[in-house]
Order: C-alpha cells, then structure tokens, then sequence
C-alpha cells in the first residue's frame, strides 16, 4: 500500500497535486525513457536594441563518449514560440559557436528562444540511460561592445540522440495555484535599468506576478520585462522560473542568470 | 552550507551581495555573516558587524574583501562551536533549491562591470580532486585581455601549492602551467593564442570554482564554467568523467 502511494506521488498528476498543495514539491522532474536522450536549455537570443547573441557549445558526445561525426540541431522560435528557423550543424569541434545576428534570423530585431539537440548514429556506444545535456554559454553584446557571458539557465526540452522520437517537454513542473514564490538573490540597486529575461520551460499556460503586475505567459513563449525595485520576487504557478537578468549602468551592461 | 567569496587585486576589484534569506522564503532571519581566513595554520574568525544594508543584505565593498578569505551565515553561537582547525558544515540555512546564492560582481574604475550568481557548497570544501574546463568554452579570443580566477576552499587552513595546468587534449601536451596556491582566490592570465578548442584548464590536487574574466576597451565579463558533470545527467557521469580526467591527467603527470 505504501509503495503504491510513493508510485502514485510521483506521476505527473501526483506531483502536480503535490506542487499545488505545496506537499514535498517537485521543481524539477528527471525521466526515463528507452532511447538516449539531449536534452536543452531554453536559451535565450536577443537582436533587438543594437543586440547580438554568441552562442558557445561543446561536442559532448565526442568528448565523454568518443563519438565521431555527430551533428546538432539548434531550433529557434519567436517570444510567441513560433518556429523561425532550424540549422543543422555537421564537422563539430570539440568546442564551437554560433553567432546569432538579425541578419542570420532572416533580419529579425526581436528576442526568443532555441534549442540545442545533440544527434548521433552511433547506436553501438550509447545506452537507453544515457542523458546528456549541453547546459553551454551564451554572449550578449549590444552596439558590437564586448560579449557578456552567462550559462544556460533553464532545462527546457529533450529528444532521442538517435532522431527517431519527437521533442518533449516538462521537465519543469508547474501548480494548479499561483503560490510559488521565488526571490532573486540580487540587490537591484545603482543601476540605471534592469531587464528581466523569462521563458516558459513548459507545455502549460503559465502565470506569475512581479511587483505587483500580473503576467500569463504561453507554452515557451518568452518575456522581457523591466523591473524597478531592489527585490524582485516572482509569485507564479511555475517551480522553476528563474529569469536570466540584463543589468545596466552608463554604457555598460551586465547579465547573469538569477 | 555555502561559502562565498570576493577578488580583490591590480587587475580587478569586487563587490559581493549576500542575501539573509532563502530564495523561495522571503523571511527576516537571525543570521550574522561571518569571515575566515587561514593564518598560521588555524582557521580565524570574526564577524562583519557593519555591513549589513537592509534586513535582507550584507553588501561587501572591495575594501572589505581579501583574496584569502570566505565568508558564510552563522548564528551568534558559531563563535563557541568554531573549530579553527578544520572548517565544519555549521548550519543548513543556505542549502536550497535553487541554490542559495550571492551575486559576485567584478568592476573597473573605469565603469565596466560584470557578474554572477556565485556559491561554494560545503561539499567541495572536504574534497580533494581536479579541476576540468575548456578554456574556448567561455573564454574570448577577441578580448584584449582573458583571465581565469580560482577560488579554492580547502577544510584545513592550509595555504599549500598546486599548479593550473593549460592542456592541449590533441597534441597531448601542456601549453602552459602555473603556481596557484588554496584557500584563496587566484588569478592566472590566458594567452589568446590558447583559446582554443582543445585546450584544457586542469588542476592536479586539489577542486575550486574557475571564473572567466574577459576585457576589453573597459567592459567586462564574468562567468563561471560547469563542472563536467553538469553536461551527463544519466547514472554513468563519474564513470565517463573519471575517463576523461584519467586521459587527461596522463598528460601531466
């Protein structure tokens, strides 16, 4: 009977009764399937307001498991989670970048989101455990200054290495209520104007409020909102919803994940 | 338990914001912040008294900062407890998910600034080992000027040497090395012509947090890499990891 109760607890539905409850809530929920996985951030890219975004990536599958001639996929959607753009990236090194301008997104001055997927044919050295999941790095430089770096923030959707599956989601858990809240650890005072990033790392609608100003926020659709105050908290129906920040002060600019 | 920490040299000056609460409660609380710092093989402490902005902040100034000392949350009775011959894991206060944080943030006179969200968990506090990260990752060849800090924290109060080695993973050969010493935060300049992708940053005894400081005509960037084994999440990441250290640890030995 117990152990029917912890299965039942840890379904999709027991945890969302349990993120809703607030009983042990699940932030983040790992999976298991029978084919090995990519998994990837929901990376942000910005072109608007003079922006470029570099994106920095390793060959994981060359460097941990001394796969040859494995491939990426990099899938870019709008702030709307509409599908812009797929690039397939052959002849990987063991590290490599990608650099995202309006001209490359078809002379779009916008923000959004996009994925990495790492894919491979090498069936013989991968077993259905294996998870990788490139977490990578991504500059910000706006009017061609320097690049500002900062780490993926947010797991945001997984495939199956050997391209046979479609892209799934959720591993970022969400409530029936609004009433989780999450403080930045961040004193957002002297700066002249702070941007907080968000992206909706699930397949659900998801709602949240920052001082006092109430956002609903579709399936991986994305955000840019300017806070005033020197503490930001986030109440919201999502577990995991960490914004990546944009700090400014005079010309110069600052971003980091919260 | 997390530790945090500062830089403070001629290259670079630092800030660090340390929050008194945790992240997903947003609570007033009774904790004080705290130094330590090694000297003669003991462990000293004091606590920093004047520092604390709001109810909800510490916020240490440069001047307040030195490349040898930690900083942690404590309650008043720390000072009877203190072992000053091996750091000990206090309290839970800062063991939260997500992770209990202090925003690190390095600048220039000139006005450049950059940060991140930084933390020493108490797990790597008692832990021998190497460090792993690509130098291309993160590090930029168009920056005038590239540097790695690494912080070490070490349980004993110890100020002992050990090398950064600059490895190259194709030729199989070592680019580079340098002495950096723990409990402490280091410095080590990268020359461009290394940032590569098959160079490697790699450590022979002891773990520590390595941080990339680009610069270039006064702007700044900060951010610290991933241990390797963020990038496996299935059971075999030591295994895979251990691999491809023992490869690389081949090269240096």
């Amino acid at each position: 009977m117990k152990s029917l109760v912890k299965k039942l607890a840890n379904t999709n539905i027991g945890i969302f009764f349990r993120n809703s409850l607030k009983f042990k809530p699940v932030h983040l929920k790992h999976f298991t399937k029978n084919y090995p996985i990519s998994v990837s951030d929901a990376f942000l890219w910005r072109t608007d307001n003079g922006y470029k975004t570099k994106f920095k990536y390793s060959d994981i599958l060359a460097l941990f498991y001394k796969i040859k001639n494995s491939w990426v996929e990099f899938h870019f959607y709008s702030k709307n989670n509409d599908l812009i753009k797929i690039e397939k990236i052959k002849n990987l090194d063991l590290s490599n970048e990608l650099e995202i301008t309006s001209k490359y997104l078809n002379n779009l001055e916008d923000y959004g989101t996009f994925y990495i997927y790492h894919y491979s044919e090498k069936t013989d050295q991968l077993n259905n455990q294996d998870i990788i999941s490139n977490r990578c790095y991504l500059g910000y430089s706006q009017n061609n200054n320097l690049y500002s770096f900062v780490h993926g923030n947010t797991l945001g959707r997984f495939t199956n290495i050997f391209s046979k599956e479609n892209i799934s989601t959720d591993i970022v858990k969400t409530s029936f209520f609004q009433n989780h809240t999450y403080t930045i650890q961040k004193y957002f005072n002297n700066f002249d104007e702070n941007e907080l990033f968000f992206v909706n790392p699930t397949s659900k609608t998801i709602k949240f409020n920052i001082e006092n100003e109430y956002f609903k926020l579709g399936p991986h659709c994305s955000i840019l909102h300017k806070v005033k105050s020197p503490m930001i908290s986030i109440k919201s129906n999502c577990l995991f919803l960490r914004p990546t920040i944009f700090s400014y002060k005079g010309k110069y600019l600052d971003v980091h994940h919260s | 338990m997390n530790f945090f920490y500062g830089v403070n040299n001629n290259l670079l000056k630092s800030e660090i914001q340390i929050p008194i609460f945790q992240n997903r409660n947003l609570r007033k609380s009774n904790y004080k912040l705290f130094k330590t710092y090694p000297e003669n093989k003991k462990w000293i402490l004091k606590e920093i008294t004047s520092k604390k902005i709001n109810d909800y902040f510490y916020i240490l100034q440069n001047d307040d900062i030195s490349n040898n000392e930690i900083f942690f949350l404590a309650e008043e009775n720390i000072v009877s407890i203190f072992d000053e011959n091996k750091l000990k894991k206090f309290n839970n206060f800062t063991d939260t998910s997500p992770a209990y944080r202090a925003n690190f943030k390095i600048y220039l006179d000139q006005g450049g600034f950059s940060s991140y969200q930084s933390d020493y968990p108490y797990s790597m506090v008692t832990k021998k080992g190497s460090i792993l990260s690509s130098i291309s990752s993160i590090a930029n060849a168009e920056a005038d000027k590239n540097f790695v800090l690494i912080k070490n924290i070490f349980e004993d109060p110890i100020e002992e040497n050990f090398r950064a080695y600059l490895v190259n993973y194709k030729n199989k050969c070592i680019e580079d090395q340098f002495e950096i010493k723990t409990n402490y935060t280091n410095c080590i300049e990268i020359n461009n012509k290394l940032i590569k992708p098959e160079i490697f940053l790699v450590t022979d005894k002891y773990v520590g947090v390595p941080m990339y400081v680009s610069k270039k005509n006064n702007f700044l960037s900060f951010e610290h890499t991933h241990p390797p084994h963020e990038y496996i999440l299935s059971d075999n990441k030591f295994v895979k990891i251990s691999n491809l250290k023992k490869e690389i640890n081949e090269i240096i030995s």
